[in-house]
């Protein structure tokens, strides 16, 4: 892409135009441009097409390093926790097929046309919130036959147990609301779908933003924006004010169903923008139907829980017993007005399309008005009139069952053969309530960048408004999103959607305020409380992330060192650098596990050049074998996307910069470049985390991992080189090796120069990399760091037993140890064995676990029961 | 419940009053950390009883517990158990008034299986739907609809088809304990032929609901006596499920498939749903390392 000189192509718009005929399109009308956006289809031209494929790879480039993605994790990727399963073709490589696709062309719309819409919606929020009330209260609507009981009481989402349940203190029970809209064929925005279960997206527009407004910033600078950061301060405001337990600051949680989850990128982004703690099932407690946050050995109490758990899956006593997701007693506890769940349990119910036909008569009736935003006409089948509407019209008509499942998805009559449009009209005439059909939407179509130049793609919005105080409101734009190609009709993200920025032009004001728009910049103290200490989950993640980075960057040393003799020295065999070769080879076998080939075995003279190259390039790139830099990079992304609210955002940059390294490695290429590269990305990461973390139990849960690793990785070395019987020359560069890999080897040649310490190679190693107080890579220095980071959790035990290592290792005698090959064996076996012990203390006393849950049924049902 | 039910008599609808025992144990190879349950500890008072008395004993102690009115109008209780145990003791012990009037199938005949449904829909559309649509544990299944079938018609007489129903299924299946449990569906019980109360009862729900009718599940217990000269045995009876049919006149009829009879004052209430998982007299969520686990149940209703 840096080779794109972007060329003005004043053609471009005009081409666009030619390709999309006669319907209504954001960019373009009839003739000329829509009104409104001369600026865009300039900025577009002044781009050209090359200047807007740089913008696409740059775009996909960010989206890469951020590492947003959408829908479960890569095929074969590993899921945290779960069993490591090969992909078929076993690549070595990280697939993309998850990455979030943006198109870089904001759809833009003026602020008067945007006011419009946010009216509709502020008032259809206000609609569905009456629906949601009236149907877990007195049900009045069903009674008084303004909508049928089959749409509330036959719905699946309409969920029993949570009947009567009213926590949020206020009018209004409902607190999130997404609207699907397109435009009809005047043009209109129309609704053909609500989101109220637990909407997903608005995170996902708020990274869209971020991104568009880098990869189009002449476009950017030429428009003045409505911020969409003031929609998620709102949203933090909402879910504080929701609270009904009177807390002061009440503390709120984003409860997430984990890493698998399709939307698992947004909710750590939210969780961020918000400032709640992003938790699992596994981090909280139901005790007297309260709900607590475990955090170390203590907990606290929870007011509120946004959630993204279905929720049917929140509680495994009254919803679904198999749920490992929810918390036994969670209804329980918003029945008696101990928390507040957003959306409350059962909200799902709106996204009812069997309750489309019947909200202008509800709103009638409630309002006392019309409904201001269009819907698409829509025929419930259990009405007989609408029904017989919907079988004579089935090829022309969007056939939606009222909820939505695994047997139940949406049908786009003209699709269908006739044996499809007849089984549908079979089941539709068997249980008719089930089902409606909507006129399709014409929907208008947006530029989308090709190499072919701009292509018309059917466009669809999704919008976002939260409760505020007796009202709603709404993010400025929302996620846009444009069909897989020119054809498709159905945008959704599963069948390959892209997706838009879309731009709301702020309404015009004096160009003084306009630099800085109000609300964006007013300054927010909101003191949460802060929960000290970490729950289990977390600082089991934080751990393994620590250690796996640490793993990843000294395998990338020890196999720098490594490569540089083989490369040197593979083909002279009897030389003492073949036999300093064949050390380290061993050493590195040891380090990471993995066996040498026969052919080129540590012990065995051969001159197998190209098996010990592909051996040391399987230890770079094979990521399904545990002890490679790729397996290990794999489980550090794993572990960090645990706890992706903890750590900064740039290590998601400094990841992504590590994927593609080991992506790109090409075949037959020589390593040391790749290793250098890699090396350097390590510490960047180990940068940010270093200069970016506050010095509390997450850093030191986090660290704690870096320094157990890096001693272990380090004893680990001296004992398969420095601690073997060689001939004096051998050992001599063996220990210089040791040295290099360690990072001290300049120290120990400036030393011996001078004349300070041991002139001994061997003894050096031992008394820089083991003992040395002042070296950051000496196992004294890890250990006194540790002692460190264990004070950060609290654990003054573990702290204690830690000084006691070190009073050890700073005591030894090592000029004495270096003499004896065998005594310093043993020492180093003995370390490596208090080190693991520690690992797994600080295992056992922080990441304890909850026991397993199980469900128990009743006697009839004893699913649960070996006798 | 089915072999020890003497004849229904005159006698068996004299009012009268029970103390009704249910205790539940649950034994686990390991201790249990934590343990939710929910479950139906209060008998409802219902047209044909009243509640006298109730006590529910824990063991170990309840370390919370709230109590509400679920949606059906059920008891509903809620029991965090944080005490680790091995052994989890859960006893009710409840004394009820019972009178149910004899019902005469004649006076249902005004009725038929197809007229009583839209009657019903008239008079309380919400209680239809609940009742007539299908429910997660009866599900609209092509082959309980042929089941109905091969007893119902739209134009049979309403009393008369109930009977014909409950008799189908008495005759046709066998009364067979550990035949099922509840993950057994309706398709396999009609292989199976064979079951027990629940199974029976949510067979009949699936048929009249296949017909427009709407039908309950309803939970509870049922007096029985010991084969002649023989003496009771403590902890013997058991709990039991029969099947109850709104009227058009606001009555509801129920009727015992297990026992091919409509009841009669020896049939104690619990609590009421679409099926059975909507009142699971006792369900929970543990947590535990343990993973086996033992039941013990008794249930003794004792005519005062």
């Amino acid at each position: 892409m840096s080779a794109a000189v972007p060329a003005p192509d004043g053609d471009l718009v005009d081409r666009y135009r030619a390709r999309v005929g006669s319907g209504v399109d954001e960019l373009v009308a009839a003739s000329g441009v829509r009104p409104g956006h001369a600026q865009v289809a300039e900025a577009l031209a002044a781009m050209g097409l090359g200047g807007l494929l740089a913008a696409r790879a740059e775009a996909r480039r960010l989206v890469h390093d951020d590492g947003i993605y959408y829908g479960g994790p890569g095929r074969g990727e590993p899921s945290p926790g779960g069993p490591l399963t090969k992909a078929p073709g076993g690549g070595a490589l990280r697939e993309d097929s998850h990455a979030w696709r943006l198109d870089p062309v904001p759809v833009v719309l003026d602020s008067a046309q945007w006011e419009r819409l946010e009216r509709g919606l502020e008032q259809r929020a206000i609609l569905l919130d009456a629906l949601l009330a009236d149907a877990y209260g007195p049900r009045r609507f069903v009674r008084e036959g303004l909508v049928p009981p089959e749409v509330i009481l036959g719905h699946p989402g309409f969920l029993r147990a949570a009947d009567g349940v009213r926590t949020i203190p206020g009018e209004r029970q409902l607190v999130l609301v997404a609207t699907d809209l397109a435009r009809d064929a005047a043009g209109n925005w129309t609704v053909f779908a609500d989101r109220t279960g637990n909407p997903s997206g608005s995170g996902y527009a708020m990274a869209n933003r971020r991104i568009t407004t880098r990869v189009m910033a002449s476009l950017h600078r030429a428009h003045s924006l409505s911020r969409m950061r003031g929609f998620f301060h709102a949203m933090s405001d909402a879910l504080r004010q929701i609270s009904p337990t009177g807390a002061d600051v009440p503390r709120v949680v984003l409860l997430s169903p984990g890493t698998a989850s399709e939307t698992a990128y947004e909710q750590g982004f939210l969780a961020t923008l918000l400032g709640f703690p992003l938790v699992e099932a596994e981090d909280l407690t139901v005790r007297d139907a309260s709900v607590w946050l475990r955090v170390g050995d203590r907990t606290d109490r929870v007011d509120v829980v946004l959630r993204r758990v279905d929720a049917d899956w929140c509680d495994p006593l009254d919803l679904r017993p198999e749920s490992q997701l929810g918390l036994p007693g969670l209804v329980e506890a918003t029945r008696l007005g101990h928390l507040a769940v957003a959306n409350p349990l059962g909200a799902g119910l709106l996204e009812n399309a069997g309750l489309l036909p019947f909200l202008p008569g509800v709103a009638r009736a409630v309002l006392g008005t019309d409904l201001e935003l269009p819907v698409a006409q829509t025929w419930w089948c259990g009405d007989d009139a609408s029904r017989s509407h919907v079988l004579a019209s089935l090829d022309q008509l969007v056939i939606k069952p009222i909820a939505r499942g695994a047997r139940s998805a949406t049908r786009y009559g003209w699709l269908l053969s006739n044996a499809e449009r007849t089984a549908l009209a079979d089941r539709i005439a068997a249980e008719p309530w089930r089902w409606v059909g909507q006129e399709p939407l014409p929907m208008s179509t947006a530029p989308v960048v090709t190499a072919r130049g701009l292509e018309p793609r059917r466009f669809v919005l999704r919008t976002f408004g939260v409760l505020a105080g007796d009202s709603y409101t709404f993010l400025p734009g929302g996620l846009g999103r444009v069909g897989a190609d020119m054809d498709a009709h159905v945008v959704a993200n599963r069948v390959g959607a892209l997706a838009k920025d879309v731009w709301v032009l702020a309404p015009d004001e004096p160009e003084l305020t306009s630099i800085e728009p109000a609300g964006t910049s007013r300054l927010r103290v909101v003191r949460a409380p802060r929960s000290r200490g970490t729950a289990p989950r977390v600082a089991d993640n934080l751990f393994w992330a620590g250690r796996y980075l640490e793993r990843a960057e000294g395998t990338t040393r020890l196999l720098r060192v490594t490569d540089d003799l083989v490369e040197d020295y593979g083909s002279r065999p009897g030389t003492p650098g073949f036999a300093t070769m064949t050390a380290l080879l061993g050493a590195t076998a040891a380090v990471t596990g993995r066996a040498v080939p026969d052919a080129g075995g540590p012990g065995a003279g051969g001159t197998d050049l190209t098996g010990r190259l592909e051996w040391l390039r399987d230890l770079v790139t094979d990521r399904w074998s545990p002890g490679t830099l790729a397996f290990a990079a794999d489980r550090f992304r794993a572990a960090a996307r645990e706890v992706r609210d903890q750590l900064a955002s740039d290590v998601w940059n400094a990841l992504g910069r590590i994927e593609r390294l080991l992506a790109e490695l090409p075949p037959n290429e020589q390593l040391q470049p790749l290793l250098s590269d890699l090396q350097g990305a390590y510490l960047a990461v180990e940068g940010v985390l270093a200069e970016s973390m506050m010095r509390d139990a997450t850093f030191g849960f986090l660290d704690a991992g870096v320094r157990i690793e890096r001693a272990h990785l380090t004893v680990r070395l001296l004992r398969s080189t420095v601690a073997v019987e060689r001939s004096t020359v051998v050992d001599g560069q063996v220990a210089e090796a040791v040295l290099d890999v360690g990072e001290s080897i300049i120290t120990y040649r400036r030393r011996a120069a001078v004349g300070d310490g041991t002139d001994r190679p061997v003894a050096s190693a031992l008394a820089l990399l083991l003992a040395e107080p002042v070296n950051p890579r000496s196992v004294l220095w890890q250990l006194r760091r540790l002692a460190d980071d264990l004070v950060l959790i609290d654990d003054s035990e573990l702290a204690a037993r830690t000084r006691g290592l070190i009073g050890q290792i700073a005591g030894a005698d090592v000029e004495a140890q270096a003499s004896d090959h065998a005594a310093l064996a043993a020492t180093l076996s003995r370390l490596d064995t208090d080190l693991q012990e520690l690992a797994s203390s600080i295992a056992e006393r922080h990441f304890h676990r909850k026991a397993p849950q199980r469900p128990l049924l009743h006697y009839w049902a004893p699913a649960w029961q070996k006798p | 419940m089915a072999e020890a039910v003497t004849p229904q008599t005159e006698d068996d609808y004299q009012p009268r009053r029970y103390r009704v025992s249910h205790r539940t144990r649950y034994g686990y190879d390991r201790d249990v950390e934590l343990c939710y349950e929910r479950g139906m500890l209060r008998l409802r008072d219902t047209p044909t009883q009243r509640v006298v008395s109730t006590a529910v004993t824990i063991s170990p102690e309840a370390g919370y517990r709230s109590d509400h009115v679920d949606h059906f109008g059920n008891h509903a209780a809620y029991i965090e158990v944080r005490t680790p145990h091995r052994t989890l003791d859960v006893a009710l012990l409840t004394e009820v008034e019972v009178a149910w009037p004899q019902t005469d199938a004649a006076s249902l005949d005004q009725w038929t299986v197809g007229s009583v449904g839209a009657l019903v829909r008239a008079l309380d559309p919400l209680q239809f739907v609940t009742y007539a649509g299908p429910s997660p544990l009866v599900g609209a299944v092509a082959e309980v609809a042929a089941f109905g079938a091969g007893v119902l018609h739209p134009d049979r007489p309403l009393g008369a088809a109930l009977l014909d129903l409950v008799h189908a299924i008495h005759d046709g299946f066998a009364f067979t304990r550990g035949a099922t449990n509840v993950g057994t569906s309706l398709l396999e019980l009609l292989e199976l032929r064979a079951g027990v109360c629940q199974d029976f009862t949510h067979l009949a729900i699936g048929a009249l609901r296949a017909f427009g009718v709407p039908a309950r599940y309803v939970s509870g217990y049922l007096e029985t006596l010991p084969p002649p000269g023989r003496p009771k045995l403590v902890g013997s009876d058991a709990t039991h499920a029969w099947v109850s049919v709104p009227l058009p006149d606001g009555r509801w009829i129920d009727i015992d498939p297990t026992n091919n009879q409509f009841a009669d004052s020896r049939y104690i209430v619990s609590a009421w749903g679409r099926d059975f998982g909507d009142v699971s007299p006792l369900k929970g969520v543990l947590f535990t390392t343990s993973t086996s686990s033992t039941l013990d149940v008794a249930v003794d209703v004792t005519r005062l």
